[in-house]
């Protein structure tokens, strides 16, 4: 059992790091800043988000998202043929995130989040996850002014999902997630979804996996398996149901379970979390499980992301002491 | 007919966002920030007045965050640090931590101040219980649902408050009514709670989100008058009122609240005749699409004037042309 993390973490904490990303960017905006110091800013918090990670126990850690505004612009807006229009809610929370309008061919002109990778990388020994938008949900939040077809859009997206995770792979990534909330979350074309993940995964030479967050897996779970990831995440947090459900599934793969809730406050106990496990060690040999919460941990304040993320560490430790104690 | 109004919020002169950050460095005291609260309220009721709005909001100039306001003044509730909602923007998001309980009135004296101002008759404005706890972290009640009636029974009785001090106007706004269609009947359930027995003409606010998700359910919102964005959709919602019998009286948000620009009054007549092809003339309020806050001073007057003129006119051609008018107005489209 691995614990690792979906991929977003709190940009500002008053109680360790700091808030000065808020007035840094602020000021950058308005051009008093220089783009150095914003960088050296973000740098430095990312630093520091790594190493909470670490403290708290987390084996396969992010780079928290430090500078991303969220999970779509920061890819789309580095590609050609994609503008960035107006405030859209993400799924069913109360956060916005600008919505990719595709006006002409999508064209990558170089690799996006190599760099990133590269400084997350020399912050910590330990392996480092890189994140993507998955091409499904990329082309799901989207406006298609160009394809006219959700099925070209999607696969042209997970052509240019794949060149940039092939890059990531090649610049030491131990596992390139793809983000897929809008697998599961109202109605799903699978096939399709399956299509563009099995493009994006495709000849990567590192780990893959498919995050699924917000919604239920129920149906779909199956199809997943199917897909060419090493790692197939689910959410039981938003679906309770779904653990159970694992039980009549033909499980292929390895396992990414989401179970601390990343969208409440309210602190889950040692104890809940040695049940999930319990459940899940039924199912699927654990060495082939990884734990995290349900989904990025931005949308919580610093102070309550960080117990969670501390009680997961401390939860996974000792279930796996008394495990090898009772063996 | 066309009753010209605001949907709440309304910008924050410069003078008092000065001082509410003085008042959180310290620097100033709760007391000095209360005069520049009314000094501002007491402007905008005059500026409204001399716009010529016929139902007039306090402006909300005591109110920061629409949920975080009733989190501060009801029971049960704690402050977070932050969390951000998009790009650079940060908001304390409550944390429900306890039983949800209102120990006094919270509206109920600012709009008995804003009322004392004018003879004409001013809205109470109110944040939704489904709202309210569906923008709170919960840690104290063991399901969405039972969050949501709770905070509808306090709303409940703020709202019999404000109806009890004379408003004849009260809006509950639900913005987040459509963020999970299958929540919409908890949605309806809560604010039956609130509005239950009114006699006050009662009001719910929507926006954002995927309106064709929840407009079958729109008709049975417990409320009088549903007010929605039309101007920064251009209108198309029109399209889907079209096509079907609609029971309640619409708020018209006929000025894009996220622009700068001021739109052309003639523009926005014509807009608001193509309205009428839709809806009868004496169902329709007339406002912005949403909260002025976010703009300027000056951009939110202009918004309003806006309002105000394009409403004069088309009024003018109803009563000038009677049956004729409407005929008039619906070739206009």
């Amino acid at each position: 059992m691995i614990t690792t993390v979906i991929g977003s973490y709190p940009k500002v904490a008053k109680d360790t790091y700091s808030t000065k990303l808020i007035g840094t960017i602020a000021r950058w905006q308005r051009g008093e800043a220089t783009g150095e110091q914003m960088e050296s800013v973000a740098r430095d918090i990312t630093n520091a988000v790594i190493a909470e990670q670490e403290a708290a126990g987390i084996e396969l850690v992010t780079d928290g998202q430090i500078r991303w505004e969220d999970l779509v612009t920061p890819f789309a807006g580095k590609l050609d043929g994609i503008e960035i229009n107006g405030l859209t809610r993400w799924f069913n929370n109360n956060v916005y995130y600008r919505r990719p309008v595709v006006r002409g061919e999508p064209t990558r002109r170089g690799p996006v989040l190599v760099e990133a990778l590269r400084f997350a990388k020399s912050c910590t020994e330990r392996p480092v996850k890189a994140v993507l938008p998955g091409p499904y949900t990329f082309a799901t939040v989207s406006e298609d002014r160009h394809f006219r077809s959700p099925r070209r859009f999607v696969r042209r997206m997970a052509e240019l999902l794949n060149e940039e995770a092939q890059a990531l792979a090649a610049a030491g990534a131990a596992m390139v997630q793809f983000d897929e909330p809008a697998i599961g979350f109202g109605k799903t074309d699978m096939k399709l979804a399956a299509e563009g993940l099995a493009i994006a995964a495709q000849g990567v030479k590192a780990k893959t996996a498919v995050a699924t967050y917000f919604g239920s897996l129920n149906g779909l779970f199956d199809a997943l398996m199917r897909t060419p990831v090493d790692v197939v995440g689910i959410d039981v947090v938003s679906d309770p149901t779904s653990l159970r459900s694992l039980s009549r599934a033909r499980i292929t793969k390895e396992l990414g379970i989401g179970c601390v809730d990343g969208r409440n406050t309210k602190l889950e106990t040692v104890t809940q979390l040695h049940a999930v496990f319990n459940a899940l060690r039924r199912r699927v040999p654990l060495d082939r499980v990884y734990v995290s919460p349900n989904c990025g941990l931005e949308f919580l304040p610093h102070p309550q992301a960080l117990a969670k993320l501390r009680r997961l560490g401390e939860a996974a430790a000792s279930y796996r002491a008394t495990r090898s104690a009772n063996r | 007919m066309l009753l010209t109004t605001s949907v709440g919020s309304l910008p924050k002169p410069d003078y008092l966002l000065e001082a509410r950050a003085k008042v959180r460095r310290g620097e100033m005291t709760a007391e000095e920030l209360r005069g520049l609260e009314e000094r501002a309220t007491r402007d905008w009721v005059r500026i409204q007045e001399e716009l010529g709005i016929d139902i007039v909001v306090d402006g909300e100039q005591y109110r920061g965050d629409m949920v975080a306001y009733f989190a501060e003044h009801l029971g049960g509730f704690a402050q977070s640090e932050l969390v951000r909602s998009y790009g650079n923007r940060y908001y304390r998001k409550p944390i429900i931590t306890g039983k949800i309980t209102r120990s006094r009135p919270v509206t109920v004296e600012w709009w008995t101040f804003a009322q004392g101002l004018t003879a004409k008759p001013v809205k109470g404005m109110l944040t939704g219980p489904y709202t309210i706890m569906d923008w709170s972290f919960n840690e104290a009640y063991p399901t969405r649902r039972a969050a949501c009636l709770a905070i509808a029974r306090v709303i409940r009785d703020e709202a019999r408050d404000l109806e009890r001090a004379g408003a004849q106007y009260i809006q509950v706004d639900e913005p987040a009514i459509s963020t999970r269609p299958e929540e919409m009947d908890l949605a309806i359930e809560a604010l039956g709670i609130v509005t239950r027995g009114l006699k006050a003409h009662t009001i719910t606010h929507i926006c954002y989100g995927d309106f064709h998700a929840i407009g079958r359910k729109l008709d049975r919102l417990p409320v009088d008058q549903i007010d929605l964005e039309f101007a920064n959709r251009d209108f198309e919602l029109l399209e889907f009122f079209r096509r079907r019998r609609f029971a309640k009286a619409v708020g018209l948000g006929v000025v894009d609240v996220h622009t700068h620009r001021i739109e052309d009054a003639d523009q926005v007549a014509q807009n608001l005749r193509k309205a009428l092809t839709v809806f009868r003339p004496e169902r329709v309020y007339v406002d912005p699409d949403c909260g002025l806050k976010t703009r300027s001073v000056e951009e939110a007057i202009g918004k309003l004037r806006t309002v105000v003129e394009a409403t004069r006119r088309v009024r003018a051609s109803l009563s000038a042309g009677g049956r004729r008018g409407r005929k008039v107005a619906a070739g206009a489209t």
